[in-house]
């Protein structure tokens, strides 16, 4: 049904009708893929598309430290296995991967190794389902194009993040899989104070009700926009820092974080640029300009105050920033 | 572009204009087709007014001109009320050419007749209650319909530290200064006015300079968003226009020479601020009034030398068409600066 569905856009990433007869003769091999977590979004909401129409959609925050690394094993006619067992989801990717690239009824072993948390909004779900399609696609000896990856992604489970865009800032209409807008550009040089708020316990993140935004919300997106659009083409930190924490306030009004005041006080004690939240999740981060003379000790100070302020999941990571920072 | 909203769409669109190396113009063709459409859309959307269904508004000039050239384009059925003092007969044969129905309140003392005009759109709102009254000064939407300026402001501009723009139904100054608040709190906020409008405390009386002002305190007007106020006279804001022309090749109306007046000293005085100015309309409404030699010799007071600064006021009081005043406005409701001026 993949096949059917997709066939005009098949023909223009190499799998179309015509090569699937060739492609079924070719062989298999053992494919690995890898995708990132996020840390929630630094901004969410709802966006006008080319179409005039609104979209619900959302610039991620990756978090690259953090990754699902999948392995694809064929062999067998028995559909697709996975280990850990049950993830259906990153089996009906792989095979909706396959399928797309003339491979229909493949067997095999999907291997799936993590270590993103699960249920607090770091997209582990949407990691794993990501890996899966580019294991597939490299069992193939394929490659897909990022949107492709995001189309079958909401396909396997009915919406996706960012994430493999990788570095390259978008907004992104998470339920449809596809851009709304290429900001032509990657994220401002950003250090990220993260942590979990409320409960330790996971929580079904594709399950929460969609937030209902109102006239003056919807308005207001646009100008989260627009600001978002201007700080990645200045690579400007403080501006994408304003943006994150208008949206995370909007945010309150739908799932709110515990203690947000309290932390965006700290953020400013601090001499951060702002915080972000994940909008359906528990994760919270504060943004730091990377650039920035004393920023080390400042994050250090920050993560040190939020650890005696009970915060869970303390972690501090970088995006696009030279060298490796993960404390 | 594929249908008839493309254009309009792309007419609300201001140009961006750099005054100087801190202060940024928005010039629009006709600013008021933004909340015009806005609002028509809006009301579309939830009913209140069916396609092609009638409209009515009582307004003395742009808005009803961008009313004017949706209804035509859409197809709506369009009825305004203006009075004879505030519409020349120019544009009132612009509308009619349009297909408005345009019926004027006759008022010698030049004051706006504004209780006659809504007594007479009360009428038509009797006759066919299936009309849609936009009701700029009150709808809320009014100022939502300025998120698309905030968004085309921070697109273009990123940071801005301060926003300056004239008020007549308060829509674009609140509007867009609420929206850029959320992401800028510390943004400051500039009303430009002019002398005996009602808007920020001055008695009611005869306005020569058109477009901005009012002879009654809209809701669209959040008195608490303003730090400053500034009335700008006639003459100062004729002229300021005149020197825009000049000096930047910008055509635009009188109302646009007010808050460029007042942007330019306020860039002046703060160098390393952002600067926002919003120039309502362009200058060929007033082609032969504003920028005709003659009509303006006609003047009493006219050529008046453009003041450098505005005089600090104390408290609330009007002055002449030639003079430029301003007060510290301290995010007020009007009737607390009302209040403190009678010692209450
Ligand atoms: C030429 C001109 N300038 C300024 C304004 C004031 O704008 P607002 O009604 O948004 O306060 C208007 C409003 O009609 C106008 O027509």
């Amino acid at each position: 049904m993949v096949s059917g569905k997709s066939a005009p856009r098949g023909r223009r990433s190499g799998g179309g009708a015509n090569s699937t007869d060739r492609q079924t003769e070719r062989r298999l091999q053992v494919g690995v893929g890898r995708a990132m977590a996020h840390h929630g979004e630094l901004l969410q909401g709802v966006f006008e598309g080319a179409d005039g129409k609104l979209h619900r959609g959302l610039i991620t925050l990756p978090l690259a430290a953090q990754q699902s690394t999948v392995t694809f094993w064929p062999g067998g006619k028995g559909g697709i296995r996975t280990r850990p067992t049950d993830r259906r989801k990153a089996a009906r990717a792989a095979a909706l991967t396959l399928e797309l690239l003339g491979f229909a009824n493949v067997g095999g072993d999907l291997t799936i190794e993590s270590d993103i948390p699960v249920g607090h909004g770091y997209g582990s779900s949407t990691a794993d389902v990501m890996a899966a399609i580019r294991a597939a696609a490299a069992a193939a000896g394929a490659t897909l194009r990022r949107s492709t990856v995001c189309r079958l992604a909401v396909e396997a489970e009915g919406a996706s993040d960012a994430i493999a865009y990788g570095d390259q800032a978008v907004l992104f209409a998470h339920r449809e899989g596809r851009i709304l807008e290429h900001f032509g550009g990657e994220y401002p040089p950003l250090l990220v104070v993260g942590f979990r708020t409320g409960g330790a316990r996971p929580i079904d993140t594709l399950g929460l009700p969609r937030a209902r935004y109102d006239g003056q919300e919807i308005e207001q997106f646009r100008v989260l926009r627009g600001l978002a659009s201007h700080a990645i083409r200045q690579q400007d930190p403080r501006l994408i820092g304003r943006v994150a924490t208008a949206s995370a306030r909007i945010s309150q009004h739908h799932l709110a974080k515990p203690r947000f005041e309290a932390v965006t006080d700290l953020a400013e004690a601090h001499g951060a640029c702002g915080v972000q939240v994940a909008h359906s999740g528990t994760l919270m981060g504060v943004l730091f300009d990377a650039d920035e003379g004393g920023v080390a000790t400042r994050t250090t100070a920050l993560a040190k105050t939020l650890r005696q302020a009970g915060f869970k999941g303390i972690v501090t990571f970088a995006v696009n920033v030279d060298g490796v920072f993960l404390q | 572009m594929s249908g008839e909203g493309d254009f309009l769409a792309a007419y609300e669109t201001p140009r961006l204009a750099r005054l100087a190396p801190n202060l940024f113009a928005a010039c629009f063709p006709l600013m008021k087709l933004l909340p015009a459409r806005f609002m028509l859309e809006r009301a579309e959307a939830t009913g209140h007014l069916q396609h092609g269904g009638p409209v009515a508004e009582t307004t003395s000039g742009t808005f009803g001109l961008a009313l004017a050239l949706l209804a035509a384009v859409r197809g709506f059925d369009l009825t305004l009320v203006s009075a004879a003092s505030l519409i020349d007969d120019r544009l009132r044969r612009r509308l009619e050419f349009l297909g408005a129905i345009v019926h004027i309140i006759d008022d010698p003392e030049g004051s706006g007749a504004q209780r006659e005009r809504l007594a007479q759109l009360h009428t038509i709102l009797e006759d066919r209650p299936e009309t849609f009254w936009p009701r700029q000064y009150d709808n809320p939407d009014n100022r939502m319909a300025y998120g698309r300026l905030a968004e085309w402001i921070t697109r273009e501009i990123g940071r801005v530290d301060c926003l300056v723009g004239c008020v007549g139904s308060g829509g674009s100054l609140c509007g867009t200064g609420g929206f850029l608040r959320e992401v800028f709190p510390d943004l400051t906020i500039i009303a430009v006015d002019t002398h005996r409008s009602v808007l920020f405390g001055h008695a009611p009386g005869r306005r020569l300079l058109r477009g901005l002002g009012n002879s009654l305190v809209p809701s669209n007007l959040r008195h608490e968003m303003v730090d400053e106020v500034h009335w700008v006279g006639a003459f100062p804001a004729f002229a300021s226009a005149h020197r825009l022309h000049h000096d930047h090749a910008l055509f635009m109306g009188p109302t646009s020479g007010a808050a460029a007046l007042v942007a330019a000293w306020y860039a002046r005085k703060h160098p390393d601020a952002v600067i926002f100015v919003i120039l309502p309309d362009e200058g060929h409404r007033y082609q032969h009034t504003v920028y005709d030699d003659g009509w303006l010799a006609a003047l009493e007071g006219w050529p008046a030398a453009v003041p450098d600064e505005p005089e600090t006021l104390a408290r609330i009081e009007a002055r002449g068409e030639g003079e430029w005043t301003r007060l510290v406005w301290h995010r007020k409701p009007l009737a607390t600066m009302i209040g403190a001026e009678r010692g209450v």
